[in-house]
């Protein structure tokens, strides 16, 4: 048996708010972008202005996205000025030698079984942060440039094309740029699998609580005690 | 041939009228945006301004930038168009041909210096010191290289001219590489579209006739005026899509209705084009009024973003032509492979480590 030792605030709320905005969000963008690609359900018959199937789903596209990016916006603020030690991210430092000695190679090694400890943080552990950073932060900016770029492109010279259009560039051509957006958003549900798993197994290995903490904010310490 | 004849010369010696004349002015001035105010402008320009010398040169193409040119809608627009710009080198139009053809090239080169204007068809073949395409004993990187030094302006004709066509679509064997990316130097408008629209091309040529510099240009160097919005957007299939009603197969009732061609691989949301708007042949139709799906013909690298007829283009991908979909569904896959074996090792790590944690029930 174990019981709790110590009950730890970990998750602040606007860090919580944050993770469930943004995983509706990206629900809703997944879903709606693939319907983009391949629109499936069977056309009206009627007279084609009476029906918006296509136009909705576009609109909950763009309308999602721009509650995502004002998420994600506030998400930022919150990590580099909040007064939240664990949301800020302190310890994430990728650009030091250091950090990816030390605590990044431990906790890689435990995940790949070379080392038997398990390290517990309480905060992100430094592979879950390397991940986020990856998957969410780079994954975000770059669904959030192509996407605002291919927003832009129905009024050329306007407001999102002036300021985002130049994305265009990169990848040449308009259609790229769709294929690729496209590509990208496949990442969100390959982060979402490695997410899940990873939380359920800390749960289960460390016993933490984890998996309720990002809609409590705690995490708890728990002790082996023999019987 | 005698350079300073203005375009009024020649058309009334080709016996157009005055009324034809003017028709032609306010049809140029509604092609390229102008209020109705600018209309006098034009016709003054046509009536004083010597006609401009212009170098055609054509490297590799396949001459349907010449072809859609000379069928320019408007009745006299035919006429006008060939005298409009005095054509004075063209190698496929010429009836003079080899040196004696180079030699009049050098000659314009040298009376009109800083005054002609250089338009390209096609594109040059960069690889192996450009010899996939020989002009006179030269390769045509060198010729076209020469030729820009002393314009005026360059003119890309077409989508070769402009972003390479077919020439440079994967793997590019012999370098194509579009006009821009060799001039860099002068001013340059592309007119992409494989071919562009005869008006698109009388346009800007009218424009630059009239004011005497380039078009307004957008960032990939396409007058404004002709490639300012989507096929997608001026579409007259759009309340189809909107609402979400797609041909699904050629030959299907919805195609016979007209329905929105989207899931036939429409590359309309995506391509900056007038189609929509100018149509073809005067004015008659454009490839989606006659059923077919566009296929992105002015956009950069539309032959690599293929299959044609479908939405989703096929992505070379670790040596796979695979699909977005099919990529990602496979990363997902991969993913909760991996997942599956390491909770296998943690519970075997864990059985090993406390065997305890096993049988908790009887704890
Ligand atoms: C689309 C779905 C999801 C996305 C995109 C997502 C994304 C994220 C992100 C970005 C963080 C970092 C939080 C921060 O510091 O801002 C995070 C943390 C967390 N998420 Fe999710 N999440 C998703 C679904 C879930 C679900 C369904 C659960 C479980 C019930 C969950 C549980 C957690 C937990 C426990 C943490 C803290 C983990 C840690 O120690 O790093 N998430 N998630
Ligand atoms: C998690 C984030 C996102 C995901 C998973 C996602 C997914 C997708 C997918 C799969 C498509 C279809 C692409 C195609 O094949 O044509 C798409 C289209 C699009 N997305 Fe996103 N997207 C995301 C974020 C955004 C953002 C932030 C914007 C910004 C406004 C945006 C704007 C667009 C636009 C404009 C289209 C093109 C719609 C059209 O062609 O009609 N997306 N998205
Ligand atoms: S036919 Fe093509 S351009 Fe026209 S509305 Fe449909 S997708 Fe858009
Ligand atoms: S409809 Fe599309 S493919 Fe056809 S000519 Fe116009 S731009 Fe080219």
């Amino acid at each position: 048996m174990e019981h709790v030792i110590e009950e730890q605030y970990v998750w602040q709320l606007p860090v919580r708010v944050y993770h469930w905005i943004n995983g509706l969000c990206v629900t809703f963008l997944f879903i709606t972008g693939l319907y983009i690609a391949s629109p499936v359900l069977s056309p009206a018959i009627g007279e084609a202005v009476w029906y918006h199937k296509m136009a909705w789903f576009r609109y909950v596209h763009f309308g999602s996205a721009f509650i995502f990016l004002a998420n994600f916006i506030f998400r930022l603020y919150w990590a580099l000025f909040g007064d939240d030690k664990y949301g800020r991210f302190a310890g994430f430092k990728p650009w030091s030698p250091v950090w990816w000695g030390q605590p990044f190679n431990e906790q890689l090694k435990s995940y790949l079984f070379i080392k038997k400890e398990e390290p517990n943080y309480c905060g992100h552990n430094p592979v879950a942060a390397l991940t986020h950073f990856l998957f969410i932060f780079c994954g975000s900016v770059f669904m959030i440039l192509t996407g605002l770029a291919m927003y832009g492109e129905n009024n050329p010279g306007g407001f999102t094309d002036t300021l985002f259009g130049w994305v265009v560039l990169i990848f040449g051509s308009s259609q790229s740029m769709h294929t690729i957006h496209h590509v990208v958003a496949w990442v969100f549900p390959v982060y979402l699998v490695l997410h899940l798993y990873a939380v359920i197994r800390h749960d289960i290995v460390d016993r933490s609580s984890i998996t309720s903490s990002i809609i409590t904010g705690y995490k708890h310490k728990v002790e082996e005690c023999p019987e | 041939m005698k350079k300073d004849t203005t375009y009024k010369d020649i058309l009334e010696a080709r016996g157009v009228n005055r009324r034809d004349f003017l028709k032609f002015c306010s049809l140029m001035s509604v092609y390229l945006g102008f209020s109705s105010t600018l209309v006098p402008k034009i016709v003054r320009a046509m009536e004083t301004k010597p006609r401009i010398p212009v170098i055609w040169l054509h490297g590799l193409e396949c001459t349907c930038c010449s072809e859609s040119f000379i069928r320019s809608s408007h009745p006299i627009t035919a006429d006008i168009v060939l005298n409009m710009i005095s054509l004075d080198y063209d190698d496929t139009l010429s009836a003079a041909a080899g040196d004696q053809l180079e030699a009049v090239r050098k000659q314009i080169m040298k009376e009109y210096k800083g005054q002609y204007i250089l338009a390209v068809e096609g594109n040059a073949p960069t690889k192996d010191d450009g010899v996939y395409c020989m002009v006179n004993g030269d390769s045509f990187t060198n010729m076209l290289k020469e030729t820009a030094a002393d314009a005026m302006a360059v003119i890309a004709w077409g989508s070769c001219a402009s972003f390479g066509c077919v020439q440079n679509a994967k793997p590019n064997p012999t370098g194509a590489t579009p006009i821009h990316k060799l001039i860099k130097d002068k001013p340059l408008v592309n007119v992409p579209g494989c071919p562009p629209i005869a008006e698109v091309m009388t346009g800007v040529i009218t424009h630059l006739l009239t004011f005497g510099k380039l078009p307004e240009l957008d960032r990939l160097k396409r007058p404004k005026a002709f490639y300012g919005t989507r096929i997608h957007d001026k579409c007259y299939r759009r309340p189809y899509f909107d609402a979400g009603m797609f041909v699904e197969s050629f030959d299907d009732e919805a195609a016979n209705k007209g329905w929105c061609l989207y899931k036939m691989g429409c590359k309309g949301p995506t391509t900056f084009n007038a189609c929509s708007t100018v149509k073809w042949n005067e004015g008659t139709s454009y490839p989606i009024q006659a059923g077919h799906p566009c296929l992105g013909c002015s956009e950069p690298g539309f032959w690599d973003n293929g299959p044609f007829y479908t939405r989703l283009a096929d992505v070379s991908f670790l040596g796979t032509n695979a699909n977005a979909d099919t990529i990602g569904k496979v990363a997902v896959g991969a993913a909760a492979a991996g997942m599956a074996a390491h909770a296998v090792g943690t519970a075997i790590k864990n059985k090993k480590q406390n065997p305890l944690t096993t049988n908790e029930g009887e704890g």
